[in-house]
């Protein structure tokens, strides 16, 4: 009997022990926000890459000493995925998120689960702002507007002076970008430069197609969200089969470890830039500085990427969010972001803001940057991005993949890319 | 005579400690079973009857059966099917018979004898990413370690392209199962062997078996309940195949297993509908029906493995 009380008291003691356990880690965490350490407010940001946040963060903190802001940089697509999970499961998303404008149809039609920053006086930030950019997450109705842009992309091209040279290839940004005037020219450059070094001139089939595709009026969807795979998607996938058929590409798989090694090992010598594609060839390749210079890109301008803040209605400091954002997104610090990382902002009134006019990159050989790329993101027209664009492009680009590592013949890959295209605009 | 008095509290207790603390004691088991798998595996078979396309909130709430007789007629489904079994079919059978081989041999006097028992284990407590990523390297096109060794012995000048087609890609991933759990599922049989007596072998080889008839006609019968458990632990585990035939793909969040799905399994299928594609419902509906055809397999495998070791029931 004597036993039995011990064996009884041990029994609860246990099970208290185990209850406590489970009750801690379903319970939402008091202290994960930092509210409870002497009225501080910590802020997550999350993004992907570089978006040039590390010292505006410390400028923030030294005038706000009451907010704390945390950085959160993770991968790309893996950053996009986890907003959704976390807007499905009703917690957990940062104060402020970066999505990206191929995602943005995705969030805009989830508005209600945004922060309408049209509520927090964002409207006076229409007119300041392209007025393609502004729309892409302002929803159907008109009435919500998600996000407020950071930067649009451009296009320009990225090229590697000393393999230029070593080919025979000038090396002058003006007499590269009068090389080719057209994408057929760039294509016989690539030819001649393969011939010329036995190296290849293109990191991949898709890194031709996404540009190209983003210079063309339409896109894989019209408005009406019909799938128009005979428009813009098959001139950017004719020019992709024909580059791959002349055997200038190193066909690599971008933003995968071979391809970052490509930019040092000089597996390629051109790429196609956006601006801010410039951060991550600074950061991938830090021993090229001096090598790279930027030229235009063949068939005028076009863009590619391009980001946007907002605020998900889970945050529990919905204000002192908007007061961040809204400093972020000011003149001065979008200018800070351009030098630090190259990142164009979208204020088209900034263009011709000294700062950015006069602007040349150090790391691309004094490039221009400050004209090359707000030109090209002035002359473009937008275009509209279906809501099945992201399932779309990636079964595409796994068309190239395949003519490019020899299990589909060239011939059958247009018919291949139409079937691809419509079973992802169905899913 | 029954004993009319009342109960002391101290009887109380007593009946309490022997017939109701032992309910107590696994309850929690059963009650985080219901939170965490019981009650997602019905949640799962409801949304899986429902339109939940998180990009598209215009649907009406119920689907019915619809996703399901689209998975019918789902080619992706089909492929990735196929793929999985392939993989694991590729990988269950050889790692098996080389667990039950190395075990065989662990069993014998060895020098260093726990150093090889605890060796045959350190790929099993590898973090499945990191050597995932290094065998992603390892069957690299370019530069890596596969064709370099496989140099001498191939016939073609090109070297092989592991992620170009089904039959190398499968090759690819399910050596990576197999290296992690060759060692585990050895360890396992190691375990059941010890307790046959040695005297069986003794007889045995009197009669004149010799090492391999012994492994066959002795072992494997009397160690049968280990084998199929883990053969139904291994079906389980090779139809839910997921981290290495996703990070073995260079283009890993896509989750297509290769350009033209060479080696997307279910589970990254699954993955992709559901994060990619954002239908909720219909990756609800496949998860289902994975669900439905692990059980099936898991049944027929039981039944196969006991009848073809002797069938001791």
């Amino acid at each position: 009997m004597r036993r039995s009380w011990s064996h009884w008291a041990r029994a609860v003691a246990v099970g208290a022990v185990g209850l406590t356990l489970v009750a801690a880690c379903s319970g939402r965490s008091t202290t994960g926000g930092g509210d409870a350490d002497g009225g501080t407010v910590t802020l997550k940001i999350n993004f992907w890459g570089d978006f040039g946040l590390q010292d505006l963060k410390t400028r923030y903190e030294a005038a706000h000493p009451d907010v704390r802001i945390q950085l959160n940089s993770g991968e790309y697509n893996a950053q996009h995925e986890d907003l959704q999970k976390k807007l499905v499961a009703g917690s957990g998303a940062a104060d402020i998120a970066a999505i990206d404008e191929g995602y943005a149809v995705q969030f805009r039609s989830q508005s209600d689960k945004f922060v309408n920053l049209l509520d927090k006086g964002a409207g006076s930030f229409e007119s300041k702002y392209l007025p393609w950019k502004w729309k892409q997450t302002l929803s159907a109705d008109g009435r919500t507007q998600i996000g407020l842009g950071t930067d649009v992309g451009g296009l320009a091209m990225c090229y590697r002076t000393d393999l230029f040279k070593a080919a025979g290839l000038p090396t002058d940004r003006d007499q590269v970008s009068a090389l080719w005037p057209t994408w057929d020219r760039f294509i016989e450059v690539g030819q001649q430069y393969t011939g010329a070094t036995g190296k290849k001139f293109i990191d991949s089939g898709t890194n031709l197609f996404n540009p190209i595709l983003g210079q063309q009026q339409a896109g894989f969807y019209d408005e009406q969200e019909q799938l128009r795979m005979d428009g813009g998607p098959k001139v950017a996938f004719d020019y992709t089969v024909k580059a791959l058929q002349a055997g200038i590409s190193a066909k690599l798989v971008s933003f995968q470890a071979d391809w970052d090694k490509g930019f040092t090992s000089g597996a390629f010598a051109v790429l196609a830039c956006p601006a801010w594609m410039l951060g991550h060839i600074k950061d991938t390749a830090p021993g090229t500085e001096g090598k790279w210079d930027i030229a235009a890109v063949p068939g005028g301008g076009g863009n590619w990427g391009g980001s946007f803040l907002t605020i998900p209605k889970q945050s529990r400091h919905v204000d002192e969010a908007y007061e961040l954002l809204e400093w972020l997104v000011q003149p001065e610090q979008q200018i800070e972001i351009f030098k630090k990382v190259g990142n164009l902002p979208s204020q088209p009134a900034l263009y011709a803001d000294p700062a950015i006019a006069e602007f040349k990159n150090p790391f691309f050989t004094d490039a221009p940057v400050g004209q090359i790329f707000p030109k090209m993101a002035q002359g473009l027209t937008p275009q509209y991005q279906g809501r099945k664009n992201g399932p779309t492009r990636v079964n595409v680009e796994n068309v190239i993949r395949r003519v490019e590592n020899g299990t589909l013949k060239p011939d059958a890959a247009w018919a291949e890319a139409v079937k691809e295209a419509e079973k992802a605009s169905r899913s | 005579m029954p004993d009319t008095r009342r109960l002391t509290w101290r009887d109380r207790l007593y009946r309490f400690d022997m017939r109701y603390l032992p309910y107590l004691m696994i309850a929690p088991f059963f009650l985080l079973f219901a939170v965490f798998g019981l009650f997602p595996l019905l949640f799962n078979g409801v949304v899986a009857l429902r339109n939940y396309e998180l990009d598209d909130p215009t649907l009406p709430y119920w689907a019915g059966l619809d996703n399901f007789t689209r998975l019918a007629g789902d080619e992706d489904f089909w492929n990735a099917l196929y793929n999985t079994f392939g993989i694991f079919l590729l990988s269950s059978v050889p790692q098996l018979l080389l667990a039950l081989v190395l075990a065989s041999l662990l069993n014998r006097r060895l020098r260093a004898q726990t150093w090889w028992r605890v060796g045959v284990l350190l790929p099993y407590v590898t973090p499945i990413v990191a050597s995932t990523m290094v065998f992603s390297v390892f069957f690299s096109r370019d530069f890596g370690l596969a064709n370099w060794l496989l140099g001498p012995f191939g016939g073609g000048d090109a070297p092989i392209d592991w992620r170009a087609d089904k039959l190398h890609s499968w090759i690819a991933v399910a050596t990576m199962v197999n290296w992690k759990w060759i060692g585990y599922n050895a360890l396992l049989y190691l375990a059941a062997m010890q307790s046959i007596p040695r005297d069986v072998y003794e007889a045995a080889a009197i009669d004149g078996a010799g090492p391999w008839k012994q492994l066959w006609r002795i072992t494997v019968p009397m160690i049968q309940p280990v084998v199929v458990f883990t053969v139904v632990l291994s079906t389980i585990g090779g139809l839910q195949l997921f981290t290495e035939p996703m990070l073995f793909d260079l283009n890993a969040q896509a989750a297509t297993g290769g350009p033209n799905g060479e080696w997307q399994t279910i589970a990254q299928l699954i993955y992709k509908v559901g994060w990619k594609d954002l239908n909720l419902g219909y990756a609800a509906a496949m998860s289902w029906a994975l669900f439905l055809i692990i059980l099936v397999i898991a049944g027929i495998n039981t039944w196969l493995t006991s009848r073809l070791s002797g069938g001791r029931t």
